[in-house]
């Protein structure tokens, strides 16, 4: 019978040598943490981390900046990749020895990927990319690591601030609708997907092709009108809604044949017919949703219409939406002051 | 369903302060990377407890005293100005170098958020601030700004978002003194991150998120008036809106739209809308069952039901129920257990802890 190979164990780190124990490192001083009396929170640090700090406190000490230095700030990070300090300090390094920022992206593609949430871990990308100006492939590693959380705060800001600062690149732009397209088609309540379609159309200036500002404004109506009515209970969506409209100013009750329905409950008498300017929500649609509720009710209270909103806002309060029992009673109460005055 | 009908467990509160005593103790190697923000857990520690109303009785002078000691042991200066840094992490033995106060290596400069929390957790001790080093602390401010109007975590490093630029306010209003920092480009930063949902982003351009919308909208309201940079009626309306639509069925907020609820977000959202006049709306019975759900058996409250408690989710969430204290009643298990002392949401601190900050941070 045979011994099984050893398995590693998911997210252990290979063991390496001590730094203490390399001949290499010999010539540092390693420099061991001061902790004062009673310390508060004190961290009870593996023997491995204390080895890796004590030698990175000696090198800051005598500001040295090397190879050796990159292969002692990346066991750190490894260790911790919330250390800033071995992170601005390895930067400082890439670029006192002019190393190949190329090698360091590409370890910081498997870096980022298991750090998604640390801060540090993006930064650094944003420092290496001001100075590469090689944005393009980095759309592809964005959108691979979004497949390993497809809402990450920070790797979302990463692809935002990467367009945004390579704003003239238009080819770097060409991609980004078909990209929403399919964030959104994997997940329509996405809403990181939804703010970066709007940052993409609307946010950031106006890409070639997309002068006629008519046009896409249309387009995008279309667009999530279809969306909505595919899956009707998506605030995402209807906030999508309000902010075209609003940023085009586009006054809201052009819409209301479109957000009638969805204030209904489901009719199950009703025919498929196919309306491209209103579609209707889908079969076995979970009605009436209160996103479309309030939206009418806000129609109804432009035009003025006060008695209509407050049928509305009452259902909201009593039967749909009653955790905002107080605001929708708020509002109710606001509208027959205004009607008064 | 009225209120009554779900019964309100009760609030362990001396399971949540034990929590916290074990973080202030010692924290095991898998937190390693709470290293470079020790401070801030010692301030989401001492914060519990202060608002549990467990400093004064439980813990005694000498503590208390010994805690003071080790947060002042952070404040260094040097080139760049006066702060304080996470904890020791980059500090080598022998200690820091000529007491009252440490002057900072390269790679141990001070951290803005931890300067915020460092006068809180002083405030909270009753410290009498007489070594703080002010126009140290000012010339820090001028060094974090950039010139986009946002501020760096360390002087020059160029990591910046919405969450320093807050906390370069609360401690200009802290020293109450703004001399340190450019209000009318910060402030313009600030409506750069506003998204077309009513929230703020982290960044420009990034989605609105409730901890960034919190720090948005606090910040405003730290502003002197004579800045005055106040929101629109229908930019103010419609924040509001956005807010409140963050809290769940299950009574919880969530941070984005679509998200799961968080109990971290009862804080920021519900501190957002308290500011904004707007806590009214809040459904704070329902807040405080999401809480009482999050809290782990043995002390602590998670993100949300069934997660690792830790102090972030049990300051935060105890800093909410001081602001929404649930309406109890006779059939709940401990009515007296959801009991707090107001908070003041700008600074997010006790009221008490507020005004001691307020009377001692200041120049005399």
């Amino acid at each position: 019978m045979s011994t099984p190979a050893p398995v590693p164990i998911q997210g252990e780190e290979p063991t390496i040598p001590l730094f203490a124990e390399r001949p290499e490192w010999a010539d540092v001083v390693p420099l061991e943490q001061y902790e004062g009396v009673n310390p508060l929170a004190p961290i009870m640090y593996t023997p491995v981390y204390k080895d890796a700090t004590n030698y990175f406190r000696g090198i800051v000490k005598i500001g040295e900046k090397s190879q050796r230095v990159l292969e002692l700030t990346e066991a750190i990070i490894r260790l911790n990749p919330a250390h800033y300090s071995a992170w601005q300090y390895r930067y400082e390094t890439l670029l006192a020895i002019d190393a190949p920022l190329d090698v360091e992206l590409k370890l910081m593609d498997e870096i980022a990927v298991k750090y998604l949430k640390t801060y540090q871990v993006w930064h650094h990308r944003r420092l290496l990319l001001t100075i590469t100006r090689k944005p393009a492939q980095e759309l592809d590693f964005i959108t691979r690591s979004l497949t390993a959380d497809t809402k990450n705060y920070h790797t979302w800001s990463y692809r935002q601030w990467l367009l945004a600062y390579f704003n003239d690149e238009d080819e770097l732009w060409t991609g980004e609708l078909d990209f929403v397209d399919a964030m959104l088609a994997q997940d329509v309540r996405n809403n990181s997907a939804w703010h970066h379609r709007f940052f993409v159309v609307w946010g950031c200036g106006v890409r070639e092709g997309e002068e006629d500002r008519e046009r896409v404004y249309k387009r995008e109506l279309t667009y999530v009108k279809q969306n909505i009515s595919l899956a009707p209970n998506n605030l995402s969506a209807w906030n999508y809604l309000r902010g075209i409209m609003e940023h085009t100013k586009t006054p809201y009750s052009t819409v209301k044949a479109f957000v009638r329905p969805y204030t209904l409950p489901i009719d199950p008498t009703s025919v498929d017919i196919v309306d491209l300017e209103n579609p209707p929500p889908t079969k076995g649609a979970n009605l009436p949703c209160p996103s479309a509720i309030e939206f009418l009710a806000d129609i109804y209270e432009q035009e003025k219409n006060t008695l209509e909103a407050i049928e509305l806002w009452t259902s909201l309060a009593s039967q749909h939406d009653v955790i905002r029992k107080k605001y929708w009673e708020h509002r109710i109460r606001d509208a027959l002051e205004a009607a008064r005055t | 369903m009225s209120e009554q009908d779900t019964q309100l467990p009760a609030l362990s509160r001396a399971g949540h302060a034990s929590h916290c005593f074990r973080f202030i103790n010692g924290l095991p190697a898998a937190k390693t990377d709470l290293d470079p923000s020790r401070l801030a857990i010692a301030f989401y520690c001492i914060g519990s407890l202060d608002l549990l109303g467990e400093l004064e009785g439980r813990i005694p002078q000498a503590e208390r005293e010994s805690w003071r000691e080790w947060v002042w042991e952070q404040q260094a200066g040097g080139k760049h100005g006066t702060g304080f840094r996470p904890s020791p992490f980059m500090v080598a033995q022998g200690g820091p170098s000529a007491p009252p106060m440490a002057n900072y290596a390269h790679c141990d400069t001070p951290h803005i958020i931890m300067t915020y929390t460092a006068l809180l957790t002083l405030a909270i001790l009753r410290d009498d601030f007489s070594i703080l080093d002010r126009s140290g602390l000012l010339k820090f401010l001028r060094a974090c700004q950039r010139e986009d109007g946002s501020f760096s975590t360390t002087p020059g490093s160029g990591e910046s978002d919405l969450r320093t630029l807050y906390c370069a306010f609360a401690i200009s209003s802290m020293l109450n003194d703004w001399s340190g920092i450019d209000v009318p480009r910060a402030t313009s930063f600030i409506a750069l991150c506003r998204t077309y949902e009513g929230g703020y982003g982290q960044s420009p351009f990034c989605e609105a998120q409730g901890g960034t919308t919190y720090i948005a909208i606090a910040s405003l309201g730290l502003v002197p008036s004579t800045f005055s940079q106040r929101l629109t009626t229908s930019e103010r309306q419609k924040t509001i809106q956005w807010l409140l639509s963050n809290q769940h069925e299950s009574g919880g907020f969530c941070g984005r739209t679509n998200k799961d609820a968080d109990a971290c977000y009862c804080f920021w959202c519900g501190a957002a809308l308290k500011i904004l006049g707007a806590g009214n709306f809040v459904d704070a019975r329902a807040l405080a069952g999401f809480i009482a759900r999050c809290q782990f058996k043995f002390g602590g409250i998670a993100k949300a039901p069934g997660e690792t408690p830790d102090p972030y989710h049990t300051y935060l969430s105890l800093a909410a129920l001081s602001m929404y204290p649930p309406k109890t009643f006779d059939g709940d298990a401990r009515p007296e257990s959801w009991t707090f002392d107001s908070l003041d949401p700008l600074l997010n601190a006790r009221i008490g802890t507020a005004v001691w900050a307020r009377k001692y941070i200041p120049a005399v």
